[in-house]
């Protein structure tokens, strides 16, 4: 299988707070990598890390591909309504026609469509504009924080399908999640406890 | 395509866009009753305890009092009143001073035998020194036309010494033979030694005396100010309170805005997302800071034209010059975007929405009276303001609104607005590390 995304000795430090020890992480062609741990484990870290969105203290990072990034809070302007986010995002990201990438998207989340600010949307369209952004640049792999949190049976399926749609194109995929139900999903599942990967189950480092 | 992002929130947050629209009014409303109320005439009491006729003879010259109060007219309102009332306006402040012509001035002046006096009383407002100046130079004004009177009355006292004839001083009228006569009565008597002496004298006399008119005239007037009319604007108040106002409102809106704009992408969430490869933090630097230079450029010549239509309808001295309005915009485009740039700073340090609008308050305040403190009152506080943009922007706009020959100053004002803008857009970048953190 090819890889991915390489990260080698990856931290993170927050002023004297070690956030993350040095980890290492692969994420190879056609799987699904779940992460996870307690409440303040290091996951979201360690995937804003590896989506590029925080500087490591040390370590690298190596992606050969387009990385696509949902973050654990919605991300996205509120003023602005959903179909203007993703034109805008899309024209950051360099997409040819982001009137197209963005109608495309809005029609497979089932996105409101009409000029609302996208702060007056539900939680769970929020959270769907947050997981359509990351997937603009049409991303080969995907990091996903907490995807599924604030959404309905419905919609996470439908989140669980673009990741399984990714996997099957040959992409990779890495969630963070506290659901131990979503595990299922995963072809691996890595434990994060106090910062570091440990050999655990995940039974155990909830219990 | 941020800055187009950042106008579009701004324009549908109705209320920061009332506050920005409703802003400039305010400001160039004030800014012009300021103004106007800085090129009104004060109001001064007159009061006459002498009932000065309005025409006094002085050594045989008609001297018009009221022609001498029309003139001061013209910069103060002079208000007939009492002497009560006078000195309860003055302690009301409804007057800004009182010019008391006291029992017995016209007398004096008739007689010339010892100087009247008037009697000035000011109140401690703004307004008092400039009264103080005016009235100063009113007593100056009848000084010299005294001076003239005095010197025209002395001088036909000269004439009857020289030519005999008859004349009255304090009302007593007398008869002189003259010079001219006595030379002719010398000429009729025997000739002796004391005869001869008497005459040189004469001769000598008579050639003295005939110089008196210039020489009076020279010691009345040893050196003589001469002030030619100068061509090119006067640096009227109203322009200084024009050029605070417009680099307040500046300083202030683009601080807080840049500061708020910046700190509202942590608090969305939008700098991680940015900060991924989509913008590098110069660039967003860089849009913040175009986005405070936008909207101080509309503000700011917002304020300028609501200015000029309220000093125009109000008929103020030192109004707007119109053509000189692409100058004002380069002035608060400089200043807005190093502002900017320190706004950003802030915003990115502060990293919440709320934290930085209360930091830019808080940072803004001292950056604007550092500005105001003079070279020589305080030369630390001075220098210090050397280092932030207010003062350099108060000094363009000044010099693009209101000098003559603004081009040193602009370029000064202009190196110093950009090496400042860079030095913060700098600090900006590095504080950059901790909003995407």
């Amino acid at each position: 299988m090819t890889v991915l995304l390489r990260a080698v000795r990856v931290a993170r430090r927050f002023g004297s707070v070690a956030a993350l020890a040095p980890t290492d992480v692969d994420l190879a062609s056609g799987e699904i990598v779940a992460l996870v741990g307690p409440n303040g484990a290091g996951k979201s870290t360690l995937l804003a890390v590896l989506a590029g969105a925080l500087e490591p203290s040390e370590g690298t990072i190596d992606a050969q591909v387009r990385v696509g990034w949902v973050p654990q809070r919605p991300a996205h302007y509120a003023r602005l309504s959903a179909r203007e986010n993703l034109e805008l995002f899309a024209r950051f990201e360099g997409v040819r026609d982001p009137a197209a990438a963005a109608g495309g998207l809005l029609e497979r989340f089932s996105l409101p469509t009409e000029p609302r600010p996208s702060g007056e949307l539900s939680v769970g369209n929020r959270q769907r504009l947050n997981v359509a952004l990351s997937l603009l640049a049409e991303p080969r792999v995907l990091l996903l924080d907490e995807p599924t949190a604030a959404l309905d049976p419905g919609q996470r399926r439908r989140v669980w399908d673009v990741v399984g749609a990714l996997r099957d194109e040959g992409g990779a995929v890495c969630f963070a999640t506290q659901n131990l139900e979503e595990l299922e999903h995963a072809d691996r599942v890595l434990v994060l406890l106090d910062g570091h990967v440990v050999d655990a189950t995940p039974e155990e480092v909830f219990r | 395509m941020l800055v187009r992002k950042d106008l579009t929130v701004l324009r549908r947050s109705p209320l920061l866009l009332g506050a920005l629209l409703a802003y400039p009014v305010v400001i160039a409303l004030l800014v012009g009753l300021v103004a106007g109320y800085a090129s009104s005439k004060p109001r001064v009491a007159f009061v006459d305890e002498d009932d000065v006729p309005p025409v006094v003879d002085i050594a045989g010259h008609s001297f018009h009092v009221q022609t001498i109060i029309d003139q001061v007219a013209r910069n103060v309102t002079l208000v007939r009143m009492d002497a009560a009332e006078a000195s309860c306006e003055l302690a009301s402040g409804k007057v800004v001073a009182t010019i008391t012509v006291p029992q017995g001035f016209v007398d004096a002046l008739e007689t010339t035998s010892e100087s009247p006096s008037l009697v000035l009383r000011t109140g401690t407002g703004a307004v008092a020194p400039r009264v103080t100046e005016q009235v100063q130079a009113l007593v100056y004004q009848l000084n010299r036309k005294l001076q003239n009177v005095f010197i025209t009355a002395n001088l036909r006292f000269v004439r009857l010494l020289l030519q005999g004839g008859g004349g009255s001083f304090l009302g007593h009228s007398f008869t002189v033979i003259g010079l001219g006569r006595t030379e002719q009565l010398l000429a009729g008597m025997p000739r002796s030694k004391r005869v001869q002496a008497i005459e040189h004298f004469v001769a000598d006399a008579k050639v003295g005396l005939a110089q008196t008119g210039t020489a009076l005239q020279a010691t009345a007037h040893p050196i003589e100010l001469r002030q030619p009319k100068a061509n090119g604007r006067s640096w009227v108040l109203s322009a200084q309170v024009q050029s605070y106002g417009i680099a307040l409102t500046v300083t202030f809106l683009a601080l807080l805005l840049a500061a708020g704009a910046t700190a509202a992408e942590r608090d969305e969430g939008t700098v991680a997302r940015l900060r991924r490869g989509l913008l590098s933090a110069w660039r967003l630097v860089a849009a913040k800071t175009a986005l405070a230079a936008v909207v101080g450029v509309v503000l700011g010549l917002a304020i300028a034209i609501v200015f000029g239509i309220v000093v125009e309808a109000g008929g103020v001295a030192g109004g707007e010059p119109w053509v000189r309005l692409p100058l004002l915009v380069v002035g608060v485009a400089l200043g807005a975007a190093a502002v900017g740039a320190a706004g950003v700073a802030l915003g990115a340090v502060a990293r919440e929405g709320r934290t930085a609008s209360l930091l830019a308050v808080l940072v803004v305040l001292p950056v604007v009276f550092l500005g105001l403190v003079p070279r020589g009152a305080f030369a630390f506080a001075w220098w210090l303001s050397e280092l932030l943009p207010f003062a350099h922007a108060v000094r363009f706009i000044s010099a693009a609104l209101y000098d003559a020959s603004p081009w040193r100053t602009l370029g000064i004002e202009t190196l110093w607005l950009v090496g400042i803008g860079a030095v913060l857009a700098g600090l900006a970048r590095l504080s950059m590390r901790t909003l995407s953190a």
